[in-house]
Parts: structure tokens; sequence; C-alpha cells
């Protein structure tokens, strides 16, 4: 996914076209984010409204599409069928793939490392870094 | 002892080797005094922990589709039905979701075979263990199985998230109102403590960037199970065995159990090698407190 930040139509169009989402089928009922157990702030419905309202840049750069946890809840519950989850993880691998990693995997320590269960760290990779 | 194990190719997957040992020990004694033998794939490699959430990620499905393929292969040299058994939540979902994805478009199916140079057919039945016990084995004929009395033990089910989400493309059972594991503890004979949080996330992968949160999570979800009643928890994920168990360490002194050791221990099998020592809050007293119905003075 290389999305060009630069024309907010074009790129949300290229997110919808990276996610499968339409992200106006959300008709902002909030329900993904009365669920979400990560208290995102933003939340997912308001990411989803900043996009609708083309303000992208906004939505990018929302530091709260890193305390998402992936667990479904939102995208399960949705009554418009809108996936945030994978609308979440489609503005996370826009900042992946133009900046640096979320963790430093140094830092993490070998005990951490140590104590960790393989997936976590896998999954850790996948989102993070 | 069952004459004629039952064959079943399994997919262990990297915690299962490592850090969640004990479960896959408890899961395979358990299996041949049910009756089918756990055979591990011949070559295998992580399935990626997480399923790519973005549909353009096809790198992400790389890894499981090589799992599918070895899965296939071993099903078709033993001449038996493909199908591919699992543990932890993360392989299992990872590996039906992968599955499921070149049903919807066979078209990924193609590009995936070409850029690894395998065939994969889309035959192999993705199943997780409880699925099994629940399908095939039944649990009516598991309860018969059981050989101690847990009827003194309050347990509570935690199914987390990613072992029923999504519903329509994993189809285990319902993802707000689960039943499968509480059945399951039923047939083992134990009270079984339906509570709240039972399909609450334990804050997952969030471990790597944000413990404090995590540690939050998992809280949570503990004080309600044990405000519930609830003496033990019962888990299908490693991960979400690691994040509760790491919040006890804080919070309490419940013991997090696999499934499987508890049904070791229902079985009335040897437990030395299931590495219930390796858990942050000992559950020594729950399963000194489990006695052999020969045992008891009431025996059946
Ligand atoms: S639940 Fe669906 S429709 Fe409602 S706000 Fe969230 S994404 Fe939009
Ligand atoms: S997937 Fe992310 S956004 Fe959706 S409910 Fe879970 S933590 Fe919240």
């Amino acid at each position: 996914m290389q999305i060009n930040t630069e024309n907010n139509q074009t790129a949300l169009r290229n997110l919808e076209i990276a996610t499968g989402e339409t992200i106006s089928d959300c008709y902002q009922c909030g329900k993904c984010t009365a669920g979400c157990p990560a208290s995102m702030d933003p939340s997912p419905s308001l990411l989803i409204h900043l996009l609708k309202l083309g303000l992208f840049n906004q939505a990018i750069s929302a530091e709260s599409v890193w305390d998402c946890m992936s667990c479904l809840t939102c995208s399960e519950r949705c009554p418009k069928n809108v996936n945030p989850a994978a609308i979440i993880e489609g503005l996370k691998r826009i900042h992946l793939n133009n900046m640096d990693s979320e963790i430093n995997l140094h830092s993490l320590g070998q005990e951490f490392l140590a104590h960790s269960t393989q997936q976590a760290v896998v999954s850790g990779f996948r989102k993070f870094v | 002892m069952p004459e004629k194990m039952t064959h079943i190719p399994y997919y262990p997957g990297c915690t299962l080797k490592s850090k969640a040992l004990g479960y896959e020990r408890s899961a395979k004694d358990c299996a041949r005094v049910i009756g089918f033998e756990m055979h591990d794939i011949e070559k295998w490699n992580c399935c990626g922990a997480s399923f790519p959430l973005t549909k353009d990620n096809l790198m992400g499905l790389a890894a499981p589709t090589n799992i599918l393929v070895e899965a296939e292969q071993h099903c078709t040299e033993r001449k038996i039905d493909a199908q591919l058994i699992t543990l932890c939540s993360f392989c299992y979902n990872t590996l039906k979701r992968t599955d499921f994805a070149f049903k919807e478009d066979p078209g990924k199916l193609k590009t995936l075979n070409e850029f690894l140079d395998r065939k994969y057919h889309g035959n192999v039945k993705v199943t997780h263990y409880l699925e099994y016990l629940r399908d095939v084995i039944g649990f009516d004929n598991l309860s018969k199985m059981v050989k101690t009395d847990l009827s003194h033990l309050r347990v509570a089910p935690y199914y987390g998230c990613l072992l029923l989400k999504p519903e329509k493309e994993l189809g285990l059972d319902d993802p707000e109102e689960p039943v499968i594991l509480h059945d399951f503890l039923d047939a083992l004979g134990c009270q079984v403590v339906d509570f709240p949080g039972q399909v609450d996330c334990c804050g997952a992968y969030l471990i790597m960037r944000n413990p404090d949160k995590v540690l939050e999570l998992s809280h949570k979800i503990l004080d309600e199970a044990a405000e519930y009643g609830a003496q033990t928890l019962v888990t299908a994920c490693p991960l979400c065995q690691s994040n509760l168990d790491q919040s006890e360490v804080v919070r309490g002194e419940m013991p997090i159990l696999y499934f499987t050791q508890l049904l070791a221990i229902a079985l009335g099998l040897e437990t030395e090698h299931h590495q219930f020592d390796t858990h942050c809050v000992d559950p020594k007293s729950i399963v000194a407190s489990c006695q052999k119905f020969k045992e008891c003075a009431n025996a059946k």
C-alpha cells in the first residue's frame, strides 16, 4: 500500500481500495465506539467521520490508531457492515510505509521478550514495525 | 483405551512449541485417551499470528497458505480427509480466515499459488480442538470419560476475541453469547461461572506497545470473574493466558488454565509434564482439590 496523502480524495479512494471498505457506508451510529475496549481518542467512529469529511491528514495523524488491538468487536457489531478495524489497520500501514516503526524493538529488553509469547512478538512485528 | 486411534493432522504454531508447551502436551495426552492422535504436519512455519485485515495485503497470506499446502499434502499422502486441527486461537483464526479468503476470491488463491510456486487446492478444513470435541467426539461422550470429581470447582470460561470473530468466517459459535466452553466445562462436571467479561479483549498484542493498558483490561476481566465467584478461569489462547496470568500477579490469586489442562485433570491423567509450574499464579491448590471418583467417599 503506497498512498500519497497530498490529495484527500485520491488518498481516500486508495484507502478504500486497499482495505476493501466503503467509508461512506458508515452512518455514524457510534456502535463501534460504544463497544471498543481500547478507549481510543479519537474513537473509531470519529476517525471514520474525519475520513468522510475529507480530513484525511487528521485521521492518519491520530495517535489513537496505535491503541487498537484488532479485537474485531467493532467490525462484528457494525450494523452497516463496515469494518472499522480494517480501516484503522489501513491507517497504521500508511504510517508504517512512510515512517519509522512505532515500537523500538531494542528498547523492549531481553527479559520482556523472554516472558512474551511468540504470537505477541510476531503480531507486534506485523502491527507496529 | 480406544482400539484404533484416528489420525488427525495438527498445526502447532510457535507459541505451542515454546511458552505454551503445557497446552500442547495436555491436549495431546487427552486426545490419546479420547481416541485420536494428533500428528504434527511435517514442515511448518509461523502462521504470521495476526490475519491481515486490509484486503490488499496478500503478503500476509503467504505464510498461512504454505501451512495449508503442507496440511493438504499430509492428508493426500495418507489418504485421509483434508483437515487440520489447531489449539492457539490466533493460529486458528489466521488459517481459517486464509482458507475463507480463497473461497471468497479464487483469484487470490491463484496469485498466492503462483507466488509460492506451490499448489493449495482449497480443501483443508481448519478445526479447533474444542470444535473437534464438540462435533466429532461429542460433549455427552466426553462426560462419560470423566474420572475426577470437579463438582466443587467454580470455573469461568473465557473466550477472548479471535476464537469467535469474525463469526461469518469462523462459524464456531455466537461471538456475543458463546456456549462452547460453557458446554465443555459442563461436560467435565464443574460449576460454570457465566460472567460478562467472557468475550472482552485482554489487550492481546498491545502488550508489545502498552503493557499497562493490557494489565488494566486483563485486570477488569479477572475482577469480574472473581466477583461472579470463579476460583479459576480457562482459556484456549496462549496470549490471553499470558496476559491474564501476568495481570493476576498484581491483582489476586486466580490460576489461569488452558482448557486442556483442566481436561487432563478431569480425565484423571498424569499432569506432571503439563507445565502448571510455569504459570505465574500456581494452580497447585486447584489441582490438589480435585480427586478421582474412586478416591472420594461417595465414589460413583
Ligand atoms: S458501527 Fe459502523 S455505521 Fe456505526 S459508526 Fe461505527 S462504522 Fe459507522
Ligand atoms: S478492533 Fe480496534 S477499534 Fe475495533 S473495537 Fe477493537 S480495539 Fe476498538
